[in-house]
C-alpha cells in the first residue's frame, strides 16, 4: 500500500471546503468550548456557602440567641427562624433549608449549670456533595461557639500547618478550568467526524470515494487531518481564554501540552470516524457518539469524579478514554508544569489508543470494500 | 384535534422505525441500563485512595501511629519509598498526593512540649480532594495523638447532636443514582426526537405528510406523542434497576414519580421537537442537541452543587428542566415527596413542555410558508 500525500491533501481540501461551507458547524467548533468554559468556568464553585439553615429556638435566651448569631457569623450560613421543630423538618423536606438547628428549652440553664447543653441538628441527607462541607463547618462552629458562649478554650493538641501546592488558594477555578477545555473537545471531536462522515455513508459519496485509488489510510487521514486543525484551533481559543478571562497561570511546556491535546484530539476524531464506518447511517452514528462520548467524558473522565476513589474496575476501565489522560496531562501542564518525563503514561497510553482507533478504522473500511 | 385512527397510523410508523434497527433497539433500552450500572457504581464524590508520603523515622513512634491510621482508614495508599527525596519534588512529579512532614526532633517529641507541629504538603491540583485529605488527616491526627497520649481532652460545653436525615449513612448510590437516571432519560429522550424529525425534513417525507389534509397540530403531535411513549418506556427500566440493583429507597408515590417522569419527557420531548425546527440537517441538529444537552447536565445539579453559583447562573440553572427533575426525583425517593415542592416543580415543568411545544409549533408553521 502506498501513501501519497497529494491524495491525502485533495481529500482534506474537499473537507475544508466542506466545513467553510457550513458556517453553523464551523462556528460552533469554534464558540461552543468558549462558551461552555466561560459559563462553567464561573459557575462551579465547590466552596459551599450560605447555607440556608432553618432554626427553632424553643430557650430565647441570651446564650440561644447568641448561638444563632454564631452560625449567622459565620458566613457559611444564613439563619431563617421557624416557629416549631415540625416546620423545621418540613422546610428540609421541601427543599427550602438545607439544615435544622434546634434549640430545646434548657440550653441556657444546661449551659450555666455546667452540663453539657446539647442541641440538635439536622442535615439533609439527600445532597451528599454538600454534607461533608456542612459537618466540618459544624465542628468548627462548635469550637467557636464554646470559645464565646462558655469559655471553653482548650489547649491544641495538634498544630496541622498544610501548604497546599500549585493552587495556593484552593482555587475551583484553576481545578475545573483545564479540565473543562478536555470534557468539551472529547465531544465535539467525536462528533464533528461521527456525523460528517455517516453523512457521506448515507450520500454514497463514501462509496464514490472508496472506487478511487485512494487508500483507506489515506481516506482515513484526510478526513482526520481538516477537523484536527479545527479542534487544535478551538483549543488555542479555549488557552486565551483561560489566560485573559480566568488568569490561570499555565506552568508547563507548551509543546508538551500542544502534542498531548493534538494526540488527544486525534484519537476522538477517529473514534468519531470508527462510530460512522461501523453505523453508516447518521442517527445511529449519532446516538453512539453520544453514548461513547458525552456522558463517559463528564462523568467518568475525572473531570469532577476521582478516578482514585472508583472501584478497582473501573479504575481500569477507565483507561480506555482518552479524556481521562489529557485531563491529566492538562491539569498538570497548567498548574504543576510537569515535562514530558513526568507524563510518560499518559502519553504512551494516548499514543496506543490512537493507533488502535486508527487502526480499525482502516481496517473497518478495507472489509467494507468487498462485496 | 387529532383523530384516534390517525394517531394510530402515526404512531405505528414512529414506532416502527425507531426499533426497525436492532441497534436501536439496543440504544434505546439496553445502553441505559448499562450506563445506570456503570455510572451508578462508578462515580461518587468520596476521596479515597491517596498516595500518602512520609518519612520512616524508627524512634517517632507517634507520627507512625498516624501513618498507620490513614493507610488502615482505606483513605490513603502507603507510599514509603524514595525515603531520601524531597517531597516537593515528587509532589511535583505526580509520584504522591500529598506528603506528612514531622518537625525537626519528630513529631513525638514536638507533641510531649504540649502542641504536636506537623506540616501536611498536599497537592491541590484537585481541589476537592485537597480539602478532603486536610480533614481526614486532621481527624486521624488528634484521634491518634489522644490515644497515645492517653490525653482526656475536656468536652466541649455545647454538644452537636448531629443527624443526617434521609441518608443516615451517607450512601452516594442514593444520591448519584437519580442523578443519572434522569440524565439517561434526557439524553434518550432529546436526542430521539430531534434526530426523527431532523431526518424526515431532510428527506422531504415532512414536506410530503404537510401536503396531506392534516393539520399541522395533528403532525406535530402525531410525530411527538410516540416518542413520549418510547422515552416512558425506560422508566420501569430503570427505576427497577435503581431500586433492586442499586437499593435506593422509594419512599415516596410511584403514581407522583410516574407523573413527574411524565411531565420531564414531554419537556425533553419538546425540547427535541424545537431544536429540529431550527436544524437544517441531522448534523446541525446534533450540535444543537449538544449546545442543550451539555449545559443542562452541567447546570443538573448532579455535577457540582448548585448552591454556590452566582445569581446569574442561578437563574439559568432555573432555566434547565434537568435540575428540576433531579430535584423531583431525590424529594419523592428519597424524602417521600412533600407535595407543595413537588407540585411546584412539576408544574414549572408542565409550564416549561407547554411553552416549547408552542414555540416548536409556531416554527413549525411558519418554515412551511
Amino acid at each position: 500500500m502506498s501513501f501519497i500525500g497529494n491524495r491525502v491533501l485533495a481529500i482534506a481540501q474537499k473537507e475544508i471546503f466542506h466545513v467553510v461551507r457550513d458556517p453553523f458547524t464551523l462556528a460552533l467548533s469554534i464558540a461552543l468550548p468558549i462558551f461552555i468554559v466561560i459559563v462553567f468556568g464561573f459557575a462551579i464553585e465547590f466552596n459551599v456557602k450560605n447555607i440556608p439553615l432553618a432554626v427553632f429556638d424553643n430557650d430565647n435566651t441570651q446564650m440561644s440567641r447568641y448561638l444563632t448569631d454564631t452560625f449567622g457569623k459565620s458566613n457559611y450560613f444564613i439563619v431563617k427562624n421557624v416557629t416549631s421543630p415540625a416546620s423545621a423538618i418540613q422546610s428540609i423536606m421541601s427543599n427550602r433549608d438545607r439544615a435544622a438547628l434546634i434549640i430545646p428549652g434548657d440550653f441556657q440553664k444546661n449551659l450555666f449549670a455546667g452540663r453539657s447543653a446539647s442541641v440538635q441538628l439536622l442535615l439533609d441527607g439527600s445532597d451528599n456533595s454538600t454534607v461533608a462541607p456542612i459537618l466540618s463547618y459544624l465542628a468548627s462552629i462548635q469550637g467557636i461557639a464554646g470559645k464565646r458562649l462558655a469559655n471553653f478554650d482548650p489547649p491544641q493538641i495538634l498544630n496541622l500547618k498544610t501548604r497546599f501546592l500549585f493552587n495556593g488558594e484552593l482555587n475551583s477555578r484553576w481545578f475545573v478550568v483545564p479540565g473543562l477545555m478536555v470534557v468539551i473537545m472529547a465531544i465535539l471531536s467525536v462528533l464533528l467526524t461521527a456525523l460528517t462522515v455517516a453523512q457521506e455513508w448515507e450520500n454514497g459519496s463514501m462509496e464514490l470515494l472508496l472506487s478511487t485509488p485512494a487508500e483507506p489510510l489515506e481516506i482515513i487521514a484526510g478526513k482526520l487531518i481538516p477537523y484536527a486543525i479545527l479542534s487544535l484551533a478551538a483549543v488555542v481559543f479555549v488557552y486565551v481564554v483561560s489566560k485573559v478571562v480566568f488568569e490561570i497561570p499555565f506552568r508547563g511546556s507548551f509543546l508538551v501540552f500542544g502534542l498531548g491535546a493534538l494526540l488527544f484530539l486525534l484519537t476522538y476524531l477517529a473514534q468519531g470516524l470508527l462510530i460512522s464506518v461501523l453505523t453508516r447511517s447518521q442517527h445511529v452514528a449519532m446516538q453512539f457518539a453520544m453514548m461513547t462520548g458525552l456522558l463517559p467524558a463528564q462523568l467518568l473522565s475525572g473531570f469532577i469524579f476521582p478516578i482514585e476513589s472508583m472501584p478497582t474496575f473501573f479504575r481500569y476501565f477507565t483507561m480506555i478514554l482518552p479524556a481521562r489522560w489529557f485531563m491529566v496531562i492538562s491539569r498538570e501542564s497548567y498548574l504543576k508544569g510537569s515535562n514530558i518525563v513526568d507524563l510518560w503514561v499518559p502519553f504512551l497510553v494516548l499514543i496506543i489508543l490512537c493507533w488502535l482507533m486508527i487502526y480499525f478504522a482502516v481496517k473497518k473500511f478495507k472489509t467494507d470494500l468487498e462485496p | 384535534m387529532i383523530s384516534i385512527s390517525l394517531f394510530r397510523g402515526f404512531f405505528r410508523k414512529e414506532f416502527i422505525q425507531a426499533l426497525r434497527d436492532p441497534r436501536m433497539k439496543f440504544i434505546l433500552f439496553v445502553a441505559p441500563l448499562v450506563q445506570l450500572f456503570l455510572f451508578g457504581v462508578a462515580i461518587s464524590t468520596d476521596v479515597k485512595n491517596v498516595r500518602l508520603w512520609v518519612r520512616p523515622e524508627a524512634k517517632d513512634y507517634v507520627l507512625q501511629h498516624v501513618y498507620e491510621h490513614c493507610i488502615a482508614s482505606k483513605w490513603f495508599l502507603p507510599k514509603t519509598n524514595n525515603r531520601d527525596r524531597d517531597p516537593f519534588d515528587l509532589l511535583s512529579g505526580g509520584k504522591i498526593d500529598a506528603a506528612l512532614v514531622s518537625p525537626p526532633g519528630g513529631l513525638t517529641k514536638s507533641v510531649g512540649r504540649g502542641t504536636g507541629d506537623l506540616q501536611l504538603l498536599v497537592d491541590a491540583t484537585n481541589v476537592i480532594q485537597a480539602q478532603s485529605v486536610v480533614l481526614y488527616i486532621k481527624n486521624i491526627a488528634n484521634r491518634v495523638i489522644i490515644q497515645d497520649l492517653n490525653l482526656q481532652p475536656p468536652d466541649n460545653p455545647i454538644d452537636f447532636s448531629i443527624r443526617v436525615l434521609f441518608n443516615p449513612t451517607l450512601q452516594t448510590s442514593y444520591f448519584m443514582v437519580p442523578g443519572v437516571m434522569c440524565l439517561l432519560m434526557c439524553v434518550v429522550a432529546v436526542v430521539l426526537t430531534n434526530i426523527a424529525i431532523t431526518r424526515e425534513k431532510e428527506r422531504g417525507t415532512l414536506e410530503m405528510l404537510i401536503s396531506a389534509p392534516i393539520s399541522s397540530t395533528d403532525v406535530i403531535l402525531g410525530k411527538t406523542i410516540p416518542y413520549v411513549v418510547i422515552a416512558m418506556l425506560n422508566v420501569p427500566l430503570i427505576l427497577a434497576a435503581a431500586i433492586f440493583l442499586f437499593g435506593v429507597p422509594m419512599r415516596g408515590s410511584l403514581l407522583v414519580l410516574v407523573l413527574a417522569s411524565l411531565a420531564f419527557v414531554c419537556t425533553s420531548v419538546a425540547i427535541g421537537t424545537l431544536i429540529s425546527t431550527f436544524a437544517k440537517n441531522q448534523q446541525q441538529s446534533m450540535l444543537g442537541s449538544i449546545l442543550f444537552l451539555f449545559p443542562a447536565i452541567m447546570f443538573s445539579g448532579l455535577i457540582f452543587p448548585l448552591e454556590n453559583m452566582p445569581t446569574v447562573m442561578k437563574w439559568a440553572s432555573f432555566l434547565d428542566p434537568l435540575s428540576h427533575f433531579l430535584m423531583l426525583l431525590r424529594n419523592i425517593m428519597l424524602k417521600g415527596g412533600e407535595p407543595y415542592f413537588v407540585a411546584l416543580h412539576i408544574g414549572i415543568l408542565v409550564l416549561m413542555a407547554v411553552f416549547f411545544t408552542y414555540v416548536s409549533f409556531k416554527r413549525f408553521r411558519t418554515t412551511l410558508q
